[in-house]
């Protein structure tokens, strides 16, 4: 086996991310489908602006991701958090490969698989076994991988008994214990996690939370968006909190987690005094 | 060196049990010089990346393979849908065309003549008709899960490529019925039908492309298919066409593609120059078709 020349004193990064950065139009938000005659007539009305690219709209933007920048090594389990739209999608997306960065660099150095919903590409007419083979080849898995790991997916899954039957009629448990079994047999170097485990019951999470832990023990890399700080504080060795597109790390997970418990409280609290103003103003009225 | 770096940088990080370090650490060497995935912004105007595609062969044929099981699962006649298709039409227009207005066929039975039209032409209108769909269709799947987009309609033309073989069935029936010799000139016969699924996958590529980004595409174009057929020698002979209209009736690339497979079964003249006209303006157009995918390719979903 060659080393190679890089792994001397320095610690090699697995995904290196240098200056990122995602902006959406929100005319193109708004009006997402525009149709081809508007684009003929505005190409014909004005010919150069069209070429250049512009479409009219009120110019306003949405600025989802603002110069990220970093690194992590391999083995390493990291935790995103952060407000609803604050960007943490945005940021599991474009690892992905699901959408492209406006600007920005990322450079990974392993194979990436991508969980951003479970059961992605099921076709509810196809059985399980069937479902086992589609859904593993959309996620990123060879036939022969598929095969090798057949068993161990079944075992998993604990769908044995239906697994030529139709997933249509499976109730929403097998579903998801047989969507997640797949999942957590691709072995990809690099593993992105979405709010997987916002589904199933208490037994099913510490399945998953489990078997997410044995992946890193792999020397694989894990990135894990989650809303449940318990979840994260136990998994993560690093943790990234996302405000409005900027990216905060603190000096270990557990700071990270309390800014981002301050800022939600933060919120909380303006919320309550608006309900509070709202509600005098409204008796004053009265 | 290496591995106490790897080690006490661990140890600072996450609280593992010690005996997990050296197998990290050896992941760690094993990591590749180069990055196996270089993420940048969209750059303009780029072709399709054929090595991407080929790295998912096996994802494409599970997408076929996937198609074709649902389809003879769900519907209560399977196989016989594909074939009744061309033979309902075929029906109709050999009562109103044959019987009716009396379309010459030359010396061909006119079912004959208008089978051998009408199987290519309903694979065609079919493939690029249902890929231009396919994008929109399988939004859940594209914006949850990278792999290349063309796939999608790739996978589509080949379900009907598949449907239009089963067809095949027919005509080689009819060619039997009527005592149709089979002569060499069928040996052409393969690669037109590449030529076609070629022709077929060109549009179907810029439709899907279009259809995502621009809504109306999908309604206009059942009207542009239908007008298609007339402009098409499918129901009646090339010979209709005014002799100094002929060039301009060549530039439609159906008009090679559909004459030629003509001329492959039932062993009549070939007209070279529209079958190489057609067969160039297949080309310009794939490759017109791959760039305009690879551009909004990269927009997909963010819209869909």
């Amino acid at each position: 086996m060659s080393l190679p020349t890089s792994c001397s004193l320095q610690m090699k990064s697995i995904v290196t991310v240098r200056n990122l950065s995602k902006t959406y139009r929100i005319g193109q938000l708004r009006n997402s489908n525009p149709s081809l005659r508007d684009a003929f007539v505005s190409a014909i009305s004005s010919p150069l602006s069209f070429l250049r690219g512009q479409r009219h709209g009120d110019g306003a933007t949405l600025n989802a991701l603002q110069d990220v920048s970093f690194e992590v090594e391999p083995g390493e389990v990291v935790g995103i958090i952060g407000c609803n739209g604050a960007g943490k999608s945005t940021l599991l997306k474009i690892l992905g490969r699901i959408v492209k960065p406006t600007s920005g660099e990322v450079d990974i150095y392993g194979r990436v698989g991508s969980l951003l919903q479970i059961g992605t590409g099921f076709h509810p007419d196809l059985t399980g076994r069937e479902n086992i083979f589609l859904n593993g080849a959309l996620l990123g898995m060879k036939a022969t991988e598929i095969k090798r790991n057949f068993d161990e997916i079944v075992a998993f899954s604990e769908v044995a008994r239906f697994l030529d039957t139709a997933v249509k009629y499976y109730s929403s448990g097998m579903y998801l214990r047989l969507a997640f079994a797949i999942a957590a047999h691709l072995q990809p170097d690099v593993l992105l996690l979405d709010e997987v485990l916002a589904v199933g019951d208490k037994s099913f999470q510490e399945k998953c939370l489990a078997k997410i832990k044995s992946v890193s023990r792999d020397g694989r890399t894990v990135f894990f968006v989650s809303h449940s700080m318990e979840a994260i504080a136990e998994m993560c060795g690093r943790v990234f909190l996302i405000r409005s597109g900027q990216l905060y790390e603190g000096s270990d997970p557990q700071s990270t987690i309390a800014e981002y418990l301050d800022e939600v409280a933060e919120a909380e609290a303006r919320h309550t005094s608006l309900l509070a103003n709202a509600s005098e103003s409204a008796l004053a009225s009265a | 060196m290496a591995i106490s770096e790897n080690a006490s940088l661990g140890v600072s990080r996450q609280p593992d049990p010690p005996g997990e370090f050296s197998e990290r650490a050896y992941h760690q060497v094993s990591l590749p010089l180069h990055p196996l995935l270089k993420i940048r912004a969209r750059k303009k105007w780029m072709p399709l990346e054929l090595r991407d595609i080929w790295d998912h062969r096996e994802l494409l044929y599970f997408m076929v393979w996937r198609d074709l099981k649902v389809r003879y699962k769900q519907t209560l006649f399977g196989v016989s849908w594909v074939v009744l298709q061309p033979i309902l039409m075929t029906l109709v227009f050999t009562v109103f065309l044959g019987k009716i207005a009396r379309v010459p066929s030359g010396n061909v039975p006119y079912v004959l003549f208008l089978y051998s039209g009408l199987l290519p032409w309903t694979f065609f209108s079919n493939a690029v008709s249902t890929s231009s769909h396919s994008l929109i269709a399988s939004a859940q799947m594209i914006t949850k899960v990278y792999f290349p987009r063309s796939l999608v309609p790739l996978a589509t033309v080949l379900v009907r490529l598949s449907d239009f073989l089963v067809a095949s069935v027919i005509l080689f029936v009819l060619m039997v019925y009527y005592g149709r010799p089979l002569t060499s000139a069928l040996l052409l016969v393969p690669f037109l039908i590449l030529h076609l699924t070629l022709l077929a996958l060109s549009l179907g590529l810029l439709g899907a492309a279009l259809n995502v980004k621009y809504r109306d595409v999908g309604t206009a174009l059942p009207v542009l298919l239908q007008l298609w057929l007339f402009a098409s020698p499918v129901i009646y002979p090339t010979t209709f066409v005014p002799a100094n209209w002929k060039w301009l009736y060549q530039l439609n690339p159906l008009t090679g593609v559909i004459d030629g497979f003509r001329a492959a079964l039932l062993n009549a003249d070939f007209e070279w120059r529209s079958l190489l006209v057609s067969f160039g303006i297949t080309l310009a157009l794939l490759v017109f078709s791959s760039f305009v995918f690879k551009h909004i390719e990269d927009e997909f979903a963010d819209v869909v």
